[in-house]
């Protein structure tokens, strides 16, 4: 294993020494001989696959685990040199804060502002002191316009600012985040880990953050600290680290990492601009044309530059938004029935006390065997078109139809299942149909507790198909909100392929996501929407290397035209050869 | 869709004093609601509570407790008119009925419901203001050096009801979305669901209860943040009470309902109305001097 890095002062931030810890009633430790330390001022990532132990180690951190949770713990946590699982979370609040996955249950006042106060005034500092820091942790995470805001009103991002600025009120030394950014669309995401870049470099607040979507900040990071069924299974430089995933667990590889270890050339790179560096070094990106041209060698499904229908343009300009009828490619999709048709449809819903329209003037056709990502920023009408297409929202003007019914699968798979018993959720022929359709005709009698979490989305996948499928037949649309949130690339694969196969079925495929790594893999058209519009509309490949926050991290570190996958990246330098 | 009984931030005079002032001044008026059974009175209560509210900018909350509060005491009126056969002027004889004997309708019983209903009309649309002016978060730091467990219980609890409304509009919603051939789901498989659901949540909250801090010492210290309309609540309170103790003691409190209806309206109460009145108009903020 090599070496960790970053010096450790004195008195770590945070210091774990041999941690076993197994959850009431459970057989299995959630970790298991943990040892690690947090240098001050240090900026250290927690990666690993899903039901590694990350979440349990950050509880742990910060005196919820074992004092809230209970079980069985052996070993020491040490936070700020004060032993954590003997003082419990109320003691070590002053010296850490603790930011968790879901915001919804992060914050407990009424205001902002007085949830920020909050922790403050539980140590009980006057309302001058409170004040002041209230204003100053506001303005460093560039939300004092929200301080009069009920939490009511908050959208997820603002919500996850709030709740780190909470945890960041009493001024500690050391900041836990459970993946902060699941929920965030890219913008908000890169802008949250780039604030805590700044916090860290500014303040000398010490970082531990667990995240998977490890593209996003690696760049950011002293350190990585990966565990593995929870143990530390690697812990040095983040250079190194991709190394080591690349030889041991690749599912832990960024997207620029495995672009690069595709086409041989090394060092791995971090991020995006370390790999455009090393790029400018090896592989000179000036000549855009031929290498544009090198990767649609490379890539027979997509047609030559001219055929392309136009890239994104701004509102306003000829065809905008209108592209639906194109096939990616630029192709008509001739014979396929629609899946999924808008006219001129606008959707109204309330946003506290006013009303505002959350979709405008949408023209969309997608049609039968389609994969289609639908993207944007949070709040610009994604799960709402999803919503309507359902039925479950009315449109206020224009229609929405899917002519061959529709199956949707929302955020949370959990709130489907509601009975111990698989075959008791799908009962019947139709039943057994529908878990045919996602591979899990196997797991009838099984409790669906105990299932992965990639084979629960599944079930819940197929209890919304339950009954709409007829034989091998499949709805006409199938459509699913958010299904990678919290979930490792691993998982996020074998939803790829069932989606292929939903779509090789004949179903229209419809997937809003925020994650365009993930779009990349499955989409073969996306469409991006902006405060209820669709502002772009065409091939995956051309709409994710078509901007900086909505493109993979290929698209950012090549910047070519229709290329977003390591895979394309690779052939594309690999046609371009080292000068 | 948000509550119009949430609390908003608005720079209205309601919202910016401190929480003791307002509720002296609107428990001031729900005080006399009850004190009082003349209906004239009380209708000035609600009048003064609505205006009030709509002052302070919570004209949607009152609208929406006066719908409740109009649906409540029509359903007082229709049980009272059944079940009390009091009254010299009968309006319906619909003879036997299995549970209530012989029922008679009489104009009386149903005015004596009608003064039970607007009370509590009345008292939905005052705490329906509070509840839309008044910041819980204030008034829980208040409760806390006094109630320490009482004022976590609370939060944990107004933390923990948006949060399950949310939960329910999505398993709803869930409910909705299955496919016609997946097992049915009834009301109680669903709330069965909601349930460890919120009970999941409830973890999660307190959880982040314990990470601000809220398990160790609760701070002893009492905090006072004035505004500088806590007076004018105040005095406006006690005036209120004063004026309903003496409008009482001098008769402007007179209603029967049986044997036959008889409302007082001479000049006590009279004068006792029109200051509950004006007494709505306390929460005017006025616009700058010039």
């Amino acid at each position: 294993m090599p070496e960790v890095v970053a010096p450790v002062r004195a008195t770590p931030a945070l210091a774990v020494e041999g941690l076993t810890y197994a959850y009431p009633n459970s057989a299995r430790a959630a970790l298991r001989e943990v040892s690690l330390q947090v240098g001050a001022g240090e900026f250290a990532l927690l990666a690993g696959r899903s039901a590694c132990g990350k979440s349990t180690l950050l509880r742990a951190a910060c005196g919820l685990v074992p004092n809230f949770y209970g079980g069985e713990v052996a070993g020491a946590v040490r936070v700020a040199g004060v032993d954590a699982i003997e003082a419990g979370p109320a003691e070590v609040a002053g010296a850490v804060g603790y930011v968790a996955q879901d915001p919804e249950t992060q914050v407990v006042s009424t205001t902002v502002a007085a949830e920020i106060g909050l922790p403050l005034e539980m140590r009980g500092e006057g309302p001058g002191p409170r004040a002041r820091a209230v204003e100053e942790v506001a303005l460093a995470l560039a939300i004092p316009h929200l301080l009069e805001r009920t939490v009511d009103t908050l959208s997820g991002g603002e919500l996850q600012r709030v709740a780190l600025a909470a945890a960041l009120a009493t001024r500690p030394s050391l900041v836990l985040l459970d993946e902060p950014t699941s929920q965030l669309d890219p913008v908000a995401g890169d802008e949250l880990i780039w604030l805590l870049r700044r916090l860290n470099e500014e303040w000398g607040v010490a970082i531990l953050l667990a995240e998977h979507r490890l593209e996003r900040c690696l760049a950011a990071a002293d350190r990585v600290v990966a565990m593995d069924a929870g143990a530390v299974a690697f812990d040095g430089r983040p250079t190194d680290f991709l190394a080591w995933a690349h030889t041991t667990d690749p599912a832990l590889e960024t997207p620029a990492a495995k672009l690069f270890s595709l086409a041989g050339i090394s060092p791995l790179p971090t991020g995006v601009r370390e790999a455009r560096r090393t790029l400018e070094a090896t592989h000179p990106l000036e000549a855009q044309t031929a290498s544009a041209e090198a990767h649609e060698k490379a890539r027979p499904d997509v047609p030559p530059q001219d055929t392309l229908h136009e890239r994104a343009q701004p509102p306003g300009l000829p065809g905008f938004g209108r592209s639906s009828e194109l096939r990616p490619g630029g192709v008509r999709r001739a014979g396929q029935s629609a899946a999924l048709r808008t006219s001129d449809l606008w959707v109204e819903l309330s946003a506290g006390e006013a009303r505002r329209d959350v979709l405008r003037e949408v023209e969309l056709t997608i049609h039968r065997g389609e994969r289609v990502a639908l993207m944007g920023r949070n709040g610009a009408g994604k799960s709402t078109l999803l919503r309507a297409a359902a039925g479950l929202i009315d449109p206020v003007r224009g229609r929405i139809e899917a002519p061959g019914g529709i199956a949707l699968l929302t955020q949370t798979p959990g709130d489907y299942l509601v009975r111990e018993r698989v075959g008791d959720e799908l009962p019947g022929e139709a039943g057994l149909a529908a878990l045919r359709a996602v591979g899990l005709e196997d797991a009838v009698d099984s409790d669906p507790r105990d299932l992965s979490g990639g084979e629960r989305q599944r079930l819940a996948l197929a209890i919304t198909l339950a009954g709409r499928t007829d034989g091998e037949a499949v709805p006409g649309l199938v459509a699913l909100d958010e299904p990678t949130r919290g979930m490792d690339r691993a998982r996020r694969g074998e939803l790829v392929g069932a989606i292929e196969s939903l779509a090789g079925r004949g179903a229209g495929i419809v997937v809003a996501t925020h994650d365009v790594e993930f779009a990349a893999e499955f989409a073969e058209r996306a469409i991006l929407l902006g405060d209820g519009r669709v502002i772009a509309d065409g091939p995956a490949a051309e709409i994710l290397s078509g901007g900086w926050y909505f493109a993979t991290e290929v698209a950012r570190i090549l910047d070519l035209a229709g290329v977003v996958t390591p895979a394309q990246g690779a052939t594309a330098l690999r046609e371009r050869g080292t000068p | 869709m948000r509550s119009p009984f949430a609390y908003t931030p608005r720079p209205g005079v309601l919202q910016s004093a401190s929480p003791g002032a307002a509720v002296a001044y609107l428990g001031a008026l729900a005080a006399v609601a009850f004190f009082y059974s003349n209906p004239v009175v009380i209708a000035a209560v609600g009048a003064a509570a609505a205006l009030a509210g709509a002052l302070a900018g919570a004209g949607a909350a009152v609208r929406v407790a006066a719908r409740m509060g109009l649906v409540l005491a029509a359903l007082i009126v229709a049980v009272n008119g059944l079940v009390v056969g009091r009254g010299e002027t009968v309006l319906a004889r619909l003879g036997e009925w299995p549970v209530f004997g012989r029922v008679d309708v009489t104009a009386e019983a149903l005015a004596a419901g009608a003064a039970i209903g607007l009370r509590a009309a009345v008292a939905m649309i005052a705490f329906g203001v509070y509840s839309a002016c008044v910041d819980p978060d204030r008034v829980l730091r208040a409760l806390r050096p006094l109630a320490g467990r009482s004022a976590l219980t609370a939060t944990l609890i107004s933390r923990l009801v948006p949060v399950a409304a949310a939960d329910a509009a999505r398993l709803r919603d869930a409910a909705r979305l299955r496919g016609p051939a997946a097992a049915p789901l009834g009301r109680a498989p669903l709330a069965r669901r909601l349930l460890a659901g919120s009970l999941d949540r409830a973890v999660d909250v307190a959880a982040t209860l314990e990470l601000r801090g809220y398990g160790g010492r609760v701070p002893s210290r009492r905090e006072r943040q004035r505004s500088r309309f806590d007076a004018r609540l105040y005095v406006a309170a006690a005036t209120v009470l004063a004026v309903a103790i003496a409008g009482k003691a001098l008769g402007a409190d007179g209603f029967s309902a049986y044997p036959s209806l008889e409302v007082e309206l001479a000049s006590p109460t009279v004068a006792v109305t029109a200051l509950v009145v004006l007494s709505g108009l306390v929460p005017w903020r006025g616009g700058p001097r010039a």
